[in-house]
């Protein structure tokens, strides 16, 4: 009996192993028949954390929790009036009614399971309303693959099953990635490091020159040879910061280059990134990064291709110096070189995660100013500025406090090792004076003076590896943060280059379910068919997820679960610029460029004649009110369109679209927020765009929904009704209602308009 | 439509399957089958829940779960905590990343779980009473109630995080 449930595990579909041991029970309880699909939850019905398992037959469900009485219940789906995922907050049931009305608890889960269960769900209500068994196991298997589709190599999940893991592909590490920006400009960074390295030999001549001095000129009363010497250090100097300039010059130049490069391609990479990436970052943390981070990591780049090899050449150089000098002598003055390195170790250790918390930190602090700053209105016309400052200075000290903390470690540190150094010229001076005291042939008192500027020049490279961990630790955050960006998943573009020729504007819906995260579902189920060259009007009470619906037709989500077909193509496999450019999309909150009203309008088609654009503002009924403004076109506009109406921002948005001259118009709420004269102007210019094209219209005013032939009434995330204003009007379901409703309140309006005026 | 703010004193909540509670005011008036739901599920534990019916219209605002009659207290309070998963870490076992994803074993008051963070940047607040919330890439939802309680290690393991 046992075999039942082993068999089938290689094809049954299941998000985990079966646990084994549920094995014994599943299979008496399944009594021989055979389950489609399993899916194993992380919560036992307490709550507690632990396994279940629910077993999905062609008839019947299975639900194993040592909760349950005996183990397990098998419940017949004839005896279930529906089977759903109960929703709660950080964990779900999944439920069933049965015909006489009362709730069994099955399983229980985290979120990680409710996609699943979401689609269970959904077989069995279609199970039950006579649909085919294994058309349904297949819409059911595309969740279960979707679960399953990670990238062999790096363990992501993928967006499709068969997509190339973009992050794979784009991988990259910070050090290729410093590689990849220092590369175009190596033949800069070498020369100015040749000059450092000319440099820094010459800044190792002079303490030479002071044991010459004091050994031999000065006690030979040489004159003439005082002057040769005086004038050689001249010419040393001379050319020793001459080419110390040309160096700062090359490597400044060198480094504008770099951050260039790198706020360049954040900024390209932000243009292609997702949606949702936006959804969940905030701006501010997004400028923070292509502002201050690219200079933190520019700094850290220099720092290691120029100084570092410096140092390590002077390093080099002196050492070598030293112990030809005097190899004893040198041996002392190494001591502290070890303490060193541990030290550097330690701190580091230390600084890494206190420039991580920094940085949360200082990106709160811009995200505080991209919010506030462009909501200024918002914030004066609640005066609420003190409140604003408050909130602000609250920030900043905290920024203080975590910086204090780390300010503490990173001005002990390279002091501590100072101090270590240092003291290894004590040591330097007590074996020295030593020695000349003593009259051991082996030191002059030139070589031990000359000794001592080396040993003091030796702190300087000691001193700059040790703070290397330091500016390491901290760029380190930053980088951290600018990898966030270069290794996101970008937009997927599977069908790129796969430019239909033809756009006849055939829209399909097939199962769509979405959610924006896994604690509240938007799109249930969504299924619709749209002939070319209809107009569409979707309505619903407000958050019932009709831009939703649009957004995932304008692909700005993917990650929905189901079909969207356009002319019988899924919209993933055409390409995407392709794609957006064959549709008009006038938003709820029509946003406009810092730019002028006549460059805001050609936004959508760079290089359009100015005859183009004239003529798209007229259809948008936008041109008469343009060209009485002084500058008329040429009118600069303020941030985010300010200086316009609402209904004027409006017009220009749908001037805007039409522009490109779209297969598909989308209007959300074009009409929602004017007047009754506006929207006319506006409705007008409406149904002046949409002739021949397929369109869909999203409005609360149904009065605006005339012109449709076909209507959408979207209710929880469910397309709940679907038909001409006719048909629905007969149905007298949603759309009826939401009618009567509004056409009282009109009735309402007009009396009391009537009323006044009187 | 005003909002409905029950008194505390007469009303009377008891246990409807799990997690709806059945309503009974001083009226004689009964609801059944009312969802609690925390309006502050951060901020405000035991402050204004709301009564949903099953169509998900407010019927009622409870106010202060603290004045409730203590069955009546007790009673709702059970059904939030069937309601509301938010566990407790009180330690974190293991911690470990593979591609950019951060794997957290922990131990909570449900028992010992794994869940992945796949942003710790985005995935981790602090709260300014010191509460650190965690969302994990399932969107579900842990609680630290306070650092500096845990363990020597798990703090060291979470200090970067934070
Ligand atoms: N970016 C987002 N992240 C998370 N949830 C979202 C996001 N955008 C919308 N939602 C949620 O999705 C649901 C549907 O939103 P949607 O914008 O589609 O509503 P709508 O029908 O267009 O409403 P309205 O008529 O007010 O414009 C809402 O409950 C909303 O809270
Ligand atoms: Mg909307």
């Amino acid at each position: 009996m046992n075999e039942v449930i082993n068999t089938d595990v290689k094809t049954l579909l299941t998000n985990k192993p079966i646990p084994s041991v549920f094995e014994q029970r599943a299979n008496e309880l399944l009594c021989g028949s055979s389950p489609l699909m399993a899916v194993v939850g992380d919560l036992k019905l307490d709550g507690k954390y632990g396994e279940s398992l629910l077993l999905v037959c062609a008839d019947r469900l299975i639900a194993i929790d040592h909760l349950h009485e005996n183990g397990g219940i098998m419940m017949l789906f004839e005896d279930i009036e529906k089977a759903e995922v109960k929703r709660m907050y950080g964990n779900a049931l999944f439920r069933a009614k049965t015909n006489d009305g009362k709730n069994v608890d099955l399983i229980r889960f985290t979120y990680s399971a409710t996609d699943l269960c979401d689609a269970v769900g959904d077989f069995i209500r279609h199970i039950k309303d006579g649909d085919d068994i294994d058309e349904q196991t297949e819409v059911v298997k595309i969740t279960y693959d979707n679960l399953r589709c990670f990238c062999p190599k790096c363990g992501r999940k993928l967006a499709s099953p068969n997509a190339d893991c973009l992050n794979c592909k784009g991988k990259s590490k910070i050090a290729s990635i410093l590689y990849g920006y220092i590369k175009p400009h190596i033949r800069m960074l070498i020369i100015s490091i040749i000059l450092s390295v000319i440099t820094t030999a010459m800044a190792l001549v002079p303490p030479y020159i002071t044991k010459m001095m004091v050994d031999d000129i000065i006690p030979q009363k040489n004159m003439q040879f005082l002057i040769y010497t005086i004038v050689a250090l001249l010419g040393v100097y001379l050319l020793q910061y001459s080419l110390g300039a040309l160096r700062a010059y090359l490597l400044r130049l060198a480094g504008d280059k770099i951050i260039a490069d790198l706020k360049k391609d954040i900024y390209a990479k932000a243009q292609f990134l997702p949606m949702k990436f936006y959804d969940k970052t905030s701006t501010g943390s997004i400028i923070n990064r292509i502002n201050s981070d690219t200079t933190q990591l520019q700094n850290f780049m220099l720092r290691i291709t120029q100084e570092a090899v410096v140092q390590l050449f002077m390093m080099i150089g002196i050492i070598i110096i030293m112990v030809i000098m005097n190899w004893k002598l040198a041996l002392f003055s190494l001591i502290p070189v070890p303490i060193v390195a541990i030290l550097s170790r330690f701190f580091g250790r230390k600084l890494g995660p206190m420039y991580r918390r920094l940085w949360r930190r200082m990106s709160s602090i811009s995200t505080i100013l991209s919010d506030t700053i462009p909501s200024i209105k918002v914030i004066k016309s609640f005066t609420n500025e003190n409140n604003a400052i408050n909130k602000f200075n609250r920030y900043v000290d905290d920024w203080m406090r975590e910086d204090k903390t780390t300010a503490k470690i990173s001005s002990i540190f390279p002091n501590a090792i100072t101090f270590f150094v240092t003291c290894g010229s004590l040591v330097i001076w007590f074996v020295g004076g030593s020695y000349v005291i003593n009259d051991n042939t082996d030191l002059t008192l030139g070589v031990l003076v000359s000794f001592i500027s080396y040993a003091s020049m030796f702190y300087t490279p000691v001193n700059f590896f040790a703070s290397l961990s330091d500016s390491y630790q901290n760029a380190l955050a930053s980088t951290e943060k600018i990898l966030d960006i270069i290794n996101a998943e970008p937009e997927h573009n599977f069908g790129e280059g796969n430019s239909p020729k033809f756009f006849e504007g055939k829209i399909e819906f097939r199962n769509v379910n979405f959610s924006f995260d896994r604690s509240k579902k938007i799109l249930n189920d969504v299924s619709f068919v749209i002939q070319p060259g209809e107009t569409v009007g979707i309505v619903g009470t407000t958050g019932s997820g009709k831009s939703t619906i649009i957004n995932l037709l304008m692909r700005f989500y993917d990650d929905y679960e189901g079909e969207i077909f356009v002319d019988d193509i899924n919209i993933k496999d055409i390409d995407m610029d392709f794609f957006r450019s064959k549709i008009g999309f006038v938003q709820q909150e029509p946003l406009m460029f810092r730019d002028t009203i006549f460059n805001n309008i050609a936004y959508s088609l760079p290089g359009a004649h100015v005859d183009q654009v004239i003529n798209a503002a007229d259809i948008a009924n936008a041109h008469t009110f343009i060209s009485r403004l002084p500058d008329a076109y040429d009118t600069t506009l303020g941030e985010r369109g300010v200086g316009l109406s609402g209904g004027e921002k409006q017009r220009l948005s749908i001037a805007r679209a039409v522009l490109k001259n779209p297969n598909l118009m989308i209007f959300d709420e074009a009409t929602s927020a004017v007047d009754s004269e506006t929207e006319k102007l506006i409705q007008d210019a409406i149904d002046r765009v949409i002739r021949g094209r397929t369109t869909f219209m999203i409005a609360h005013r149904l009065s605006t929904l005339r012109k449709a032939n076909r209507i959408l009434v979207v209710d929880k995330g469910r397309i709940i009704e679907n038909g001409s204003h006719d048909e629905l009007m007969a149905l007298k379901g949603k759309y009826y209602k939401l009618i009567q409703i509004q056409s009282m309140s009109e009735k309402v309006a007009a009396d009391k308009q009537a009323e006044n005026f009187e | 439509m005003p909002r409905n703010f029950v008194d505390e004193n007469t009303v009377k909540l008891t246990v409807n399957d799990k997690i709806y509670i059945d309503v009974e005011l001083y009226t004689g008036e009964k609801f059944t089958m009312l969802e609690p739901h925390r309006l502050f599920p951060v901020s405000g534990l035991m402050k204004y829940i709301s009564l949903l019916d099953e169509e998900g219209n407010e019927q009622m605002i409870i106010r202060d779960i603290e004045r409730l009659m203590p069955e009546s207290k007790e009673a709702l309070l059970n059904c939030l905590n069937e309601r509301y998963m938010i566990p407790k870490i009180t330690r974190l076992i293991k911690r470990t990343e593979k591609f950019e994803i951060w794997m957290w074993t922990v131990d909570t008051d449900r028992g010992e779980f794994t869940f992945e963070i796949i942003n710790s940047y985005q995935s981790i607040k602090i709260l300014y009473d010191g509460r650190i919330l965690i969302k994990d890439g399932n969107d579900n939802r842990y609680e630290i109630p306070d650092l500096y309680a845990l363990d020597k290690r798990s703090i060291k393991l979470i200090l970067p995080d934070v």
